[in-house]
């Protein structure tokens, strides 16, 4: 397999990643907040979703109350492993205001 | 919108401590902290902390926290608890959640030491209830007062999970393993020969391949995996448990820094997602900085001198001291940082195979592989002696920065020296006089009173025991050996509490002469 | 299909990654074209594809634009997901734009007739219509006008399934590749050069919203357009409250509720435009807050839902508020589809339709004359 990330941090989303094979753990659960599995993730990459960003956009893994707390370090693991490449040739996702959900009319309410 | 000189995100051991070194300087001070109780995650911390006395070594962790309280309220800092940080935005300006509002404030500086979250990790059943992190279940126990479960199998023997299993048992519940997928226990020896002498077995090489249950985790089952950390087939051994607690380290929590656009790494070896600082904790936004675990963990001792670190430069950055009070103020803290930072589980010796102490004693295998030593493995040790009488043995065998032995004696019986990551040894010419400082000063309860001759066949061994109900003199009951296996009939001859010792009681039982360098707990018959 | 993947040129390049090059790369890929889709950043659609409100509508356009989304509407939404093997959710259900008070009206009305004249379906209904239709509204809202065929739509996955099909389809998305020049050869648009690599075409569509605008004044063309910071929220998942596209004749807010249930709100603070950012689109410390006071406005059954994320992104703001989708004859080869002004997701998959048709058949099935590169006059 090339190298799918070249060293100036290029991607061609058509170089070939090998096909999506099947493995016994694919109905593990990876994101609980939004109940994504392992196998979709893997899926998702093979459909063209290379990066964590791609993936959480896509499949919603990240999106929930936690924000990603808790599978982020899974996701990008599973990515990195479909793609071949290490996960730290991985950006991470996003981080965003508000850090702990806040009720719309605390929200509202400045003082 | 109130401006102060300093904005510091978390009330931890860190952030306080950055904001006693600011506000001692004349700094206008606030710390925000999302928690109803500050001091972070020192307030379940209720075991005794290692290092010097700089470090606050043998003090629990909530008397340190209490501590650091006490001094931020004297130095003036305005200490905000159920205060959210929702956001760190532009011109060092952050929107906090207090209460049903949200307010806005900004600083000249800011110093973000908002800490660590606990990793997780997977496997077929993990979203069970019944399935939680080690931490979670410290602050159940510790600060809430609940029991997390009645029976659990603890994954992870860092000193996280070490620390936890011991306190799980304090707490009255039954650990039924410690689990670890990889082939050396990653914490503490003296920490892990806690847990190993209550009986609880070491499970090294393993890995948890799936948690039972109908609605609630009822089973789970453990096997050993290869080289390659892949399950062994036909390795596979099921426990009862209604708990597993997960110990498989922290990442640090640097949302805010990233929202901020401070620039980031993404560095394995701190745990994660860390902002990129310099040697004192300044970002790449001038007059932000990151200390403690935040930016990259380690433990609290550490956290507290980055903190202090981050403090000291925000007050020069503000102009409240000079650049040379600075640089003296941070040479003296750097070396108590590099102090810390020496030993056998220093973070420049993370990875390495260390098969000998700096001393070229060979460590003991079977402390590493199954969390106790082997009778024979003692006598390498200079902590182990056999002098007449009553005199103090040792059992710390690792290099790690740590010396409160040998200022607990009296009568100077036992030394460390200027490098606090030596083994303590044992001066055998002075006399001890069995006041049982050290015993309950060792942050490792590693180190016992032994009489090998007491007389009438018997010896007399005096061990920490931090359980209630506490034994009571004339109890007959069971000696335990390290491993934690019954070995003679044990009668309880004394036990000793005092306030000095800080909630570790001592207690001596006696055994027939030959265990007395093999009996080291003991519990009740029929338990 | 073969893809050569060390080809540096194709039949088409489209700069930019968002959902109107991958539509068009999609579009054009249908008809036999090659195409290689270039985009700067490391994400597709990391540009206002992903960070709007996920509006589907017609009711408040410009009439040089309404043709194009209400034929996107009749033709190409409803059908979507089949066709993109991905659910777009899209949401057929109506669009209300509230007003308190008579001025409000007035505004709505103004919008409304001009739309009717172009044939929409919108009408202005009163307080008691629009509580009938939305039961969650408050008291205080006295009217609005009704298009019962806007609608909403996820445009993240809809940005995303467009960007899958064309892979599918054998289209080359290079991202890290930012594209700092373009250039004509012998009076012909040919090279794109980017920070790293030369790729070379005669059809070059330049679709990367703000940023067109500098890369465009590298071959002598510009796009008069400022990029506006906005901001959005969303809530956790709540209970089904209600299915149509929702906006106010102040902007205060504008948004709806997705089929996971969360809802996706934006609103504006009167600073876009003037909203200080450090080279990304980051939030300023207001925008969220004044979006929640919006929306409580109309919606104080809402009050206690919990937001979970915020975020800001660049509105490519044209002068005159429509877009460009234009072939540039000075330039012969360069096609330009950009200044969507806030709203091109719901008219994209028909832009980006016709831009494929201008692009491989130098004819498009509606006439987006009023769309032209060159149409800028000053006042007088």
């Amino acid at each position: 397999m090339e190298k799918v990330i070249t060293s100036q941090g290029i991607v061609d989303r058509s170089k070939d990643i090998g096909p999506f094979v099947p493995e016994a753990d694919d109905d593990r659960l990876i994101c609980r907040c939004e109940e994504i599995t392992k196998g979709e993730i893997r899926k998702a990459v093979h459909e063209g979703m290379y990066t964590v960003t791609e993936v959480r956009r896509y499949l919603r893994a990240g999106m929930g109350l936690c924000q990603g707390q808790t599978c982020g370090r899974f996701v990008k693991g599973i990515i990195a492993s479909e793609l071949g490449v290490s996960p730290a040739e991985l950006e991470p996702a996003t981080s965003r205001s508000p850090m702990r959900p806040v009720e719309m009319a605390v929200l509202g309410h400045e003082v | 919108m109130k401006r102060y000189d300093l904005i510091v995100i978390g009330a931890g051991p860190s952030g306080l401590s950055a904001a006693i070194e600011a506000a001692k300087r004349g700094l206008s001070v606030v710390v925000f902290d999302e928690n109803e109780k500050p001091g972070g995650q020192l307030f379940k911390q209720i075991h005794k902390f290692f290092g010097s006395k700089a470090h606050k070594a043998k003090i629990r962790g909530f008397n340190i926290g209490e501590m650091l309280l006490k001094e931020a309220d004297a130095a003036g800092v305005k200490v905000v608890l159920n205060a959210t940080v929702t956001g760190m935005y532009l011109d060092k300006e952050i929107l906090v959640r207090q209460e049903n509002a949200m307010v806005h404030y900004k600083g000249d500086s800011i110093i973000i030491a908002t800490g660590a979250a606990e990793n997780t990790i997977t496997f077929d059943g993990w979203t069970l209830p019944g399935v939680m992190g080690a931490g979670a279940a410290q602050t159940m126990m510790n600060v809430m007062g609940i029991q997390p479960g009645k029976k659990i199998l603890m994954l992870g023997s860092g000193n996280v999970g070490l620390v936890v299993s011991y306190q799980l048992m304090q707490a009255g519940c039954e650990v039924v393993a410690v689990v670890d997928a990889a082939p050396k226990v990653g914490g503490y020896g003296v920490h892990a020969a806690k847990v190993a002498r209550c009986g609880v077995p070491f499970y090294l090489s393993h890995t948890v391949i799936r948690a039972d249950g109908n609605e609630m985790v009822e089973k789970v089952v453990i096997a050993e995996v290869d080289a390659h950390f892949k399950p062994i087939e036909g390795t596979e051994k099921a426990f009862d448990v209604d708990t597993i607690c997960i110990a498989v380290g922290l990442s640090p929590m640097s949302q805010l820094l990233k929202m901020s656009g401070c620039e980031m790494e993404d560095n394995p070896k701190k745990g994660g997602q860390v902002p990129i600082i310099d040697d004192f904790g300044e970002t790449s936004i001038p007059g932000v900085f990151a200390s403690g675990d935040v930016s990259g963990i380690e433990e609290a001792s550490s956290a507290m001198i980055e903190g202090k670190m981050s403090g000291i430069c925000a007050a020069e950055y503000l102009g409240y001291c000079t650049e040379a009070e600075k640089e003296s103020a941070l040479a003296r803290l750097e070396e108590d940082l590099d102090n810390l930072r020496q030993g056998m589980f220093a973070p420049k010796n993370r990875g390495q195979a260390i098969e000998l102490t700096d001393e070229g004693i060979e460590l003991s295998k079977s402390l590493l592989t199954k969390g106790y030593m082997e009778d024979a493995d003692m006598e390498r040790f200079p902590g182990v002696t056999h002098t007449k009488g009553v005199h103090p043995v040792i059992e710390c065998t690792q290099n790690i920065p740590c010396n409160p032995c040998q200022d607990a004696c009296p009568q100077k019986c036992i030394m460390v020296g200027d490098d606090i990551t030596a083994l303590p040894i044992i001066d055998e010419e002075r006399a001890c006089i069995d006041c049982g400082m050290c015993v309950a000063s060792c942050s490792g309860q590693a180190i016992f009173l032994v009489d090998e001759d007491a007389g009438e066949g018997q010896a007399t061994v005096t061990f920490p025991y931090e359980f209630l109900p506490l034994p009571e003199k004339g109890d007959i009951g069971i000696a335990l050996n390290r491993k934690g296996e019954a070995l003679c009939e044990a009668k309880i001859v004394k036990v000793k509490t005092s306030k000095a010792f800080d909630h570790t009681a001592l207690v001596t039982m006696a055994v027939p002469q030959e265990q007395a360098m093999s009996a080291r707990f003991y519990r009740k018959e029929n338990n | 299909m073969t893809i050569n993947i060390n080809e540096k040129t194709a039949d088409v390049i489209i700069v930019g990654a968002g959902i109107i090059g991958s539509a068009s790369a999609y579009y054009l890929a249908q008809k036999g074209l090659s195409v290689i889709v270039l985009e700067g950043s490391k994400n597709i659609g990391d540009g206002g594809s992903s960070r709007n409100g996920g509006g589907v509508r017609q009711s408040g356009r410009d009439p040089r634009e309404l043709p194009l989304v209400m034929w996107g509407i009749e033709n190409l939404w409803p059908t979507l997901s089949e066709e993109l093997g991905v659910d777009v959710e899209y949401t057929q259900k109506g669009n209300l734009r509230l007003g308190k008070t008579e001025a409000h009206l007035k505004t709505l009305k103004g919008l409304a007739d001009r739309a009717i004249a172009c044939g929409l379906d919108v009408r202005m209904i009163d307080g008691d219509e629009v509580r009938a239709i939305n039961p969650y509204l408050s008291e205080e809202v006295i009217g609005a006008s009704w298009c019962p065929t806007d609608g909403h739509a996820n445009p993240l996955t809809a940005t995303l399934g467009y960007y899958k099909k064309a892979r599918e389809l054998g289209v080359r998305f290079i991202t890290g590749e930012k594209v700092v020049q373009i250039k004509k050869i012998k009076g012909q648009v040919r090279q794109i050069i980017t920070e790293n690599n030369v790729y070379e075409s005669d059809k070059v569509l330049v679709a990367a919203g703000y940023q067109s605008r500098k890369i465009l004044s590298t071959v002598g063309i510009d796009v008069p357009m400022e990029a506006l910071k906005m901001s959005c929220l969303v809530t956790e998942a709540e209970p089904k409250m209600f299915d149509q596209m929702l906006g106010t004749a102040e902007a205060d807010f504008y948004g709806h509720q997705s089929k996971h249930g969360s809802f996706v709100f934006g609103g504006s603070t009167g600073f876009e435009g003037m909203d200080k950012d450090n080279g990304r689109p980051i939030s300023s410390s207001l925008g969220a807050s004044c979006t929640c006071r919006g929306i409580m406005k109309y919606f104080p059954a809402l009050s206690q839902a919990k937001i979970v994320r915020s975020w800001s992104g660049w509105i490519d703001r044209c002068a005159d508020l429509v877009p460009v989708i234009s072939p540039v004859e000075e330039v012969p080869g360069l096609y330009i589809a950009c200044a969507f002004t806030g709203h091109g997701f719901g008219i994209a998959p028909a832009a980006a339709y016709n831009i494929a048709e201008m692009i491989a058949d130098g004819k498009t099935t509606i006439d987006i004359s009023a769309l032209r590169y060159d149409r800028f006059k000053p006042k007088l």
